[in-house]
């Protein structure tokens, strides 16, 4: 009975020894997230959401290497708060509901750059395009989970939004930033 | 002469009747080009050219009307019939309802619609209503029966203009015209 129980502990402990070191596993709390997109018309700021997004999360703030982050957007989910404009990025044109309903940006190259600031290197897909781009991010740990925040500024002609004679930047500016506020809870 | 007096328009008076003039015919065109125009850069363009427009032409009318209190006002030609009095009266008091009602309207209908605009790419323009669909709907009806009003009395202000001086033989037309300080 001593022999097994010693064999189980030594077993857990081996599991426990040989288990590749990697961070915990978080999930998003849609509640307390937000994805934001600022685009410009005219040179004024023409702000608008993803009101539909996840991301998953495999980190430890303390080492980074290793983790992986996982975000999907519903583009349908696009809302500038202007009806005619809510209209006309459906189209083939802009976003094409029809034909990419999802974006996606994963990464599995995060660092910390300084205090609790790193970089996801990754590949964001939307509209069919693939490309690699660097998310730039602050990390917030609190009792309950934490919070990853950041900006970052998207060339719009390299994912083809706004096609044709939309691709000109002179009415509708070629960047956009991209705004992220991710609340997370650790999984399990 | 900058001041007016009881027969003649000072210079200033004339500036803002012709700057105004030239920038309510732009103004006109603009409005119609941008709303006719297919869903393209080119209609943004017009919108944001017309909204800057307006919001100039908002600017002087306010200006010009503090300028019209502050001076005498040259009296009509003698010998106009009372119903031309009345309808001279009346068409003035309309173009300046109109010059601040129509781009007023139109604000609403870049409030409503909350479109982020800045004019001349300058000046952020507040919001004078919140965002709200059938608010813009109404305000763009207003907008469009305001401009229709417009047409009709600036048809009937350049017909009358032009019936002073080509039929009555006065001096309506002339003295708002550049150089004429003197009346003869």
């Amino acid at each position: 009975m001593k022999k097994i129980v010693a064999l189980l502990g030594l077993c857990g402990l081996l599991t426990f020894a040989l288990r590749p070191a990697q961070g915990a596993d978080w999930k998003m709390d849609p509640a307390g997230s937000k994805l934001e997109f600022v685009a410009t018309f005219e040179k004024t700021a023409a702000p608008g959401v993803f009101k539909e997004f996840d991301a998953r999360l495999r980190f430890d703030p303390e080492k980074p290497s290793g983790s992986s982050l996982d975000v999907t957007v519903k583009v349908t989910s696009a809302d500038m708060n202007i009806p005619d404009v809510n209209k006309e990025i459906r189209g083939k044109d802009w976003f094409d509901y029809a034909g990419f309903p999802q974006a996606e940006f994963r990464s599995t190259d995060l660092r910390r750059t300084e205090g609790n600031r790193y970089v996801a290197r990754g590949t964001l897909s939307l509209k069919g395009v693939k490309q690699a781009v660097e998310v730039p991010f602050t990390w917030t740990g609190s009792a309950d989970g934490a919070v990853m925040e950041g900006e970052l500024t998207v060339k719009r002609g390299a994912f083809g939004i706004g096609t044709g004679e939309w691709a000109a930047s002179n009415v509708i500016g070629a960047d956009v930033k991209v705004r992220f506020k991710v609340k997370l809870r650790k999984a399990g | 002469m900058l001041r007016n007096t009881a027969d003649s328009w000072g210079a200033p008076a004339k500036l803002f009747h012709w700057v105004m003039a030239a920038l309510i015919l732009a103004q006109i065109a603009l409005g119609v080009m941008a709303a006719s125009w297919r869903v393209s850069p080119a209609k943004l363009e017009l919108f944001f050219w017309h909204k800057s427009t307006g919001m100039l032409i908002l600017a002087l009318v306010a200006l010009r009307l503090l300028w019209r209190l502050a001076n005498p006002t040259p009296a009509l030609p003698s010998g106009m019939a009372a119903w031309e009095r009345a309808a001279a009266r009346l068409s003035h008091l309309l173009l300046y309802v109109l010059m601040i009602a129509l781009p007023i309207t139109g604000w609403i209908v870049n409030s409503a619609s909350n479109i982020p605009f800045r004019i001349f790419w300058l000046v952020p323009l507040p919001a004078i209503v919140a965002p709200d669909e059938s608010t813009a709907g109404l305000a763009a009806l207003v907008h469009g029966g305001l401009f229709a009003l417009l047409a009709l009395v600036l048809a009937a202000h350049i017909g009358a203009a032009l019936r002073h001086h080509f039929v009555k033989r006065n001096t309506v037309l002339i003295r708002m015209l550049p150089g004429t300080s003197r009346t003869p």
